[in-house]
């Protein structure tokens, strides 16, 4: 028996919540795959895109480098592509979610099912198409000569961190844009700002000590600082910042979920 | 409202769908598009920028398994606000909504359909978003491609499709689900004379003892044709509920004269 009452503020039954959403996992993939489709990252030139597009953006932001610090040299390529590619899993996620549920307004006005399933495919996409990158980068890893050591697989549990901070980012936004529609239009600053405050462009180390604080207030810096450690080190990355990652991630992940589904019953009326 | 002596003949009489004192109220944002700017200017004004619309107003209905209900009513009376609430989608504003089963929702049709692919993608598309699994599909993909007599078509992207085939396709795939309970939303009136009789003759396929119906249609020929029961609205609120032929008539007497006393009266 289903049982709907006047709506409150208040989260719906988890567990049944978690099983319904289970349930739809055939339908996320389908989702996600068709708006791939739609993006025609189905198709060979498609997905050679996914590989041009990061290499001419690691490319451009190189030139910037060598312009500023009047030179460069691999090691300091490899973390700009390291690092940018990982900062594009979370901004795609960002820029795939914030339109996620008013875009899915169709959906959500004919058909009851759990509405964090819109999000959660935004960043499905944005996982497949940074999957690719990881061989660009290993290519040219190889290619500057670049050591691989064991301790580069401490990228896995960066990843997995980055997936849930992407997620829970992904799913804070989507909400926010339902009540405020302007948001979409102040992300790509939001997204540009946050490129530049974290240390893509720059190493975390050679950040001067005045501006610490970037450090503690951007969620995106001890993970790619972490990324770097292990991918183009090949060091372990220092376990204060895995745990600044890992408390940064499930912070926006809990409060944003916490805040998405206390809501989501609310948007086929404000949608 | 108590007319429900026609769903003797059935077996099951268990209700289906329980609804107690419903009220549904939108506040609709005069400003179409709420945005942080509009919220910022409208600060110092201290203005509420907002309309408060009663789309449903303290609305009893019961459903039993076996029935087949119609409801009828004007534009703007309630009926998908009412089917919306029904099936979950919209939170009531006041009182409650019991449902006893699985519900599948025909509110629109093609919902969950991608234009950029294929009749045969969409179909896996519109299934999964209705509910079912992909086995199910792929064990009734012949007869939905039969049904909606679109031949090779079915593999062109959707863009390339008539409106026709388009609501065709998704009528074909949303009378697959078997669900406890239906809800049809003006869903009949779908492509040509023939596929109109074809997907109504579908409609009373589905009609059995262990299955409630809920029809939203202006058909008046329709609905008295296949419905057990219909229910009236107007302006939020039951006006009529009972025997199909009587209800209708009334209903049909009540669009020639413009307003009726009845309309006034708390039913």
């Amino acid at each position: 028996m289903q049982v709907y009452e006047p709506f409150k503020a208040g989260l719906p039954k988890l567990g049944k919540y978690w099983k319904s959403l289970w349930s739809r996992r055939t339908f996320i993939s389908e989702f996600s795959k068709s708006e791939l489709r739609e993006q025609h990252f189905d198709s060979v030139f498609g997905q050679l895109w996914l590989v041009i597009n990061p290499l001419l953006l690691s490319g451009v932001y190189f030139i910037l480098i060598v312009i500023i610090r009047g030179g460069s040299d691999s090691t300091r390529y490899a973390h700009l592509t390291a690092t940018l590619f990982l900062f594009y899993l979370i901004s795609n996620s960002l820029t795939g979610g914030v339109k996620s549920i008013t875009a899915g307004q169709r959906l959500i006005l004919n058909t009851a099912f759990p509405r964090v399933m819109l999000p959660i495919s935004a960043v499905i996409i944005a996982i497949f198409k940074f999957v690719p990158t990881i061989f660009v980068f290993l290519t040219i890893k190889a290619v500057v000569g670049s050591q691989f050591k064991v301790e580069m697989l401490w990228a896995i549990p960066v990843l997995l961190i980055t997936i849930l901070l992407a997620l829970g980012l992904a799913i804070t936004i989507s909400c926010i844009n339902v009540y405020f529609r302007d948001i979409a239009s102040f992300l790509p600053y939001l997204t540009r700002s946050l490129l530049y405050l974290s240390p893509v462009l720059y190493e975390a180390s050679e950040l001067d000590p005045k501006l610490r604080l970037l450090e503690i207030v951007n969620p995106m810096f001890p993970i790619l600082d972490s990324w770097s450690s292990a991918l183009v080190h090949g060091q372990m990355p220092e376990t204060s910042s895995m745990l600044q990652a890992l408390a940064w991630a499930l912070g926006i992940f809990f409060i944003g979920t916490y805040f998405f589904l206390s809501r989501e019953r609310e948007f086929a009326v404000r949608l | 409202m108590s007319l429900l002596s026609a769903s003797n003949q059935h077996k099951t009489q268990e209700v289906a769908v329980s609804v107690r004192n419903l009220g549904l109220t939108y506040t609709t944002a005069i400003d179409k598009r709420p945005t942080l700017k509009a919220r910022v200017k409208a600060l110092g004004r201290g203005s509420k920028q907002t309309r408060i619309i009663r789309a449903l107003d303290d609305v009893n209905l019961d459903v039993e398994y076996g029935q087949v209900l119609g409801v009828i009513g004007t534009n703007g009376a309630g009926k998908s606000s009412l089917m919306r609430c029904v099936a979950g989608i919209l939170p009531p504003s006041q009182g409650r909504i019991e449902v006893f089963g699985s519900v599948s929702t025909l509110l629109a049709l093609g919902v969950g359909f991608n234009p950029s692919m294929s009749g045969r993608d969409n179909v896996y598309l519109g299934g999964l978003a209705a509910g079912m699994t992909r086995e199910q599909i792929t064990g009734h993909f012949d007869e939905i491609a039969e049904f909606s007599e679109l031949g090779d078509a079915i593999d062109a992207p959707m863009r390339t499709y008539s409106s026709g085939m388009f609501a065709r396709l998704a009528f074909s795939v949303a009378a697959t689900v078997r669900p406890d309970i239906l809800i049809i939303d003006e869903a009949l009136s779908t492509g040509d004379a023939k596929f109109k009789e074809k997907s109504l003759n579908r409609i009373k396929e589905l009609r059995s003892d262990d299955r409630a119906l809920i029809l939203v249609s202006h058909a008046m020929k329709t609905l008295r044709e296949t419905c057990t029961d219909v229910a009236w609205l107007h302006k939020g609120k039951i006006v009529q509920r009972g025997e199909p032929n009587q209800v209708i008539d009334a209903y049909q007497k009540f669009l020639d004269l413009g307003k009726s006393a009845a309309i006034d009266e708390d039913v």
